[in-house]
């Protein structure tokens, strides 16, 4: 039997997904999937530098905010159409990536941790008390990207692009000699610097497309939930998010973060009908069950079926 | 003489930050294992603060060492039952467990106590004691004092009992200390339940001069990072200099140029110390 083209589910995936709102027209559903391409966005890109690098940054949510606050803020004082705002907290997030990167990256460990947790945090506190600007701790109303009617298929759509250049960067970085720099820094740094590779460039490079995409994702999220304030677009809470869709999914793979995406959104969802205040536990209690009992995540559970079903993979196919 | 009022308060409200950051620096120096669940500990004992006065009538200041050893018997439960997995695992996998034992932490704390803002009453902590011109809160002369002779007591036991003989020698030497009969894994499990009824008990002493609610602990985990890189990764004196150093910073930003921008001045000292002077500012290195 000939076997499929191994891009089959990829054109599956993507056309089911973008053909939904012609067959969907429940709100609730398209909002529910929305909120996981947006996510699956912010793990894909948390990914390329925490997965494939191995850098565990959990200040991702300032690009996020910067995404969010440049659409929001210079629509609003310039008079911009947003989408120039889009792309100007796009241009902002890589600038900050560069000066933040530069920074964090000569750290190592929980130190770098820390030092992103930090940068994030500052620029949380500077937003929240620049109250002529920013409209301080109470937040402000963020545009709309898109006209009614049809608000919910059109933020779909909007956000898919997102998700397929997202995806498609992931699968370059993926297979690329990039992306095997980016794994050789995460296994020992030392030793890649030893065969060649240039830790504090490749770190940055990965930084870059990673915070370009956040806040992408930051600008449309605040649009469609048409609010930004440092409580809802910079907090500590996102970021840990970032790394737990890509983490839950399967850290360093391209499927990873949209498998942890949907995982996450819907247990946290069908908890959310219970009990209010629940995300947090889920959240917490899905994080201590990937460290202690899958940390190759979710997408492990499918890879050792394959690798089963084939025999032999490819050497070093395992984690 | 505001400067003196913004150093003395700087010092008392760095006398709680000293005892904090100990657990904190006794944990990593140990267990080189980051607490991101320090703060989440910390709240959980203001809320035994909080019911322990509202329901049965204890005083904070009474019966905080009840639940410090409330917290040490949580802790020691959750180092066998998770902590225990990650120890020698690369560091990435051991924040993303402390981070999660933190969130499942506040998560309960909002299902169980609600997301309201607690606060207690106590005559005692209200009182206002003046010398000369500078005013003082009696609460936070009260938890500054018990928090300091906590943080000297904890030094004494770790240089002069037996107990504290074996934590030193783990921090020095994981793979060696067993080698001389020390049992790693119980020192470890002690460890950490020292290192969270250090903040449980912080906790239960902030209360009567501040508020509680399921988020209280977040700041005081970046705190207590700041402060255990200033005073030198791991070193408990190092941390309660620390302590002392970071409080008399705040209180001074807040004095000379704006009470919300304390934070920023944290984090930028924090960034500081980490790039030019990673061993800390009273390490020896």
């Amino acid at each position: 039997m000939r076997r499929l083209p191994s891009w089959w589910p990829t054109v599956l995936f993507f056309a089911a997904v973008t053909s939904m709102p012609l067959w969907m027209h429940d709100g609730y559903v398209l909002q529910l999937v929305f909120r996981v391409i947006v996510f699956a966005v912010l793990g894909i890109a948390w990914n390329f530098v925490g997965g494939y690098a191995g850098q565990l940054s959990l200040g991702h949510v300032a690009y996020f905010g910067i995404g969010a606050y440049a659409m929001t803020l210079s629509t609003e004082r310039i008079g911009w159409s947003p989408w120039f705002g889009v792309v100007l907290g796009a241009v902002l997030a890589a600038v900050m990536a560069l000066l933040i990167g530069g920074v964090t990256f000569r750290l190592r460990g929980p130190y770098f941790t820390l030092s992103t947790i930090a940068a994030a945090e500052i620029i949380r506190v500077l937003v929240q008390n620049q109250d002529e600007l920013t409209h301080g701790a109470v937040g402000t109303n963020a545009p709309l990207l898109f006209q009614a009617p049809d608000l919910d298929a059109k933020f779909f759509y909007g956000a898919m692009p997102l998700l397929g250049g997202a995806f498609a960067l992931a699968s370059w970085i993926h297979g690329s000699r990039f992306g095997y720099r980016l794994r050789a820094i995460r296994e020992n740094e030392n030793t890649a610097m030893a065969v060649g590779v240039n830790p504090a460039v490749d770190k940055l490079l990965a930084l870059l497309p990673s915070a370009m995409v956040t806040a992408l994702a930051g600008s449309i999220y605040a649009s469609y939930f048409s609010f930004v304030g440092p409580d809802t677009v910079l907090t500590l809470e996102i970021s840990v998010q970032a790394a737990l869709i890509a983490m839950l999914g399967g850290a360093a793979t391209v499927w990873g973060p949209i498998l942890g995406s949907i995982v996450l959104t819907l247990t946290a969802e069908i908890f959310k009908t219970y009990f209010e205040h629940t995300h947090l536990v889920v959240y917490g209690l899905l994080l201590i069950v990937v460290v202690i009992f899958l940390p190759g995540g979710v997408i492990s559970l499918f890879q050792r079926r394959w690798k089963f079903r084939r025999e032999a993979g490819p050497i070093g196919a395992q984690q | 003489m505001q400067w003196l009022q913004a150093f003395l308060n700087g010092l008392l409200v760095g006398g709680v930050y000293a005892l904090i950051a100990s657990g904190m620096a006794l944990i990593f120096g140990v267990m080189r294992l980051v607490n991101f669940a320090h703060g989440a500990f910390l709240m959980l004992g203001t809320y035994l603060s909080f019911y322990g006065w509202t329901l049965l009538g204890l005083n904070p200041y009474l019966a905080f060492p009840l639940w410090g050893a409330v917290l040490f018997a949580v802790a020691v439960g959750t180092y066998w039952l998770l902590v225990r997995r990650v120890m020698g695992a690369n560091d990435f996998l051991q924040i993303l467990l402390t981070e999660g034992i933190s969130l499942a932490l506040i998560g309960l704390a909002q299902l169980v106590f609600g997301a309201d803002y607690r606060q207690i009453n106590l005559p005692i902590a209200n009182r206002i004691t003046s010398l000369g011109p500078l005013h003082f809160s009696v609460g936070y002369i009260l938890s500054f004092a018990v928090s300091l002779a906590l943080v000297i007591a904890l030094q004494q036991f770790l240089s002069r009992t037996e107990m504290g003989r074996a934590i030193r020698a783990v921090a020095q030497n994981r793979t060696v200390a067993p080698l001389m009969g020390i049992r790693v894994e119980r020192v470890s499990a002690i460890t950490f339940g020292l290192g969270i009824a250090c903040a449980g008990v912080a906790g239960a002493l902030l209360l009567p001069v501040f508020w509680t609610n399921p988020t209280v602990g977040g700041p005081y985990t970046l705190k207590s990072f700041v402060i255990v890189v200033l005073g030198g990764m791991g070193s408990v004196q190092g941390a309660a200099l620390g302590g002392l150093l970071l409080g008399v910073a705040e209180q001074f930003t807040a004095y000379t140029w704006a009470d919300r921008y304390a934070e920023v001045v944290n984090f930028v000292i924090f960034l500081a110390v980490l790039l030019f002077r990673p061993q800390g500012l009273f390490g020896g290195k």
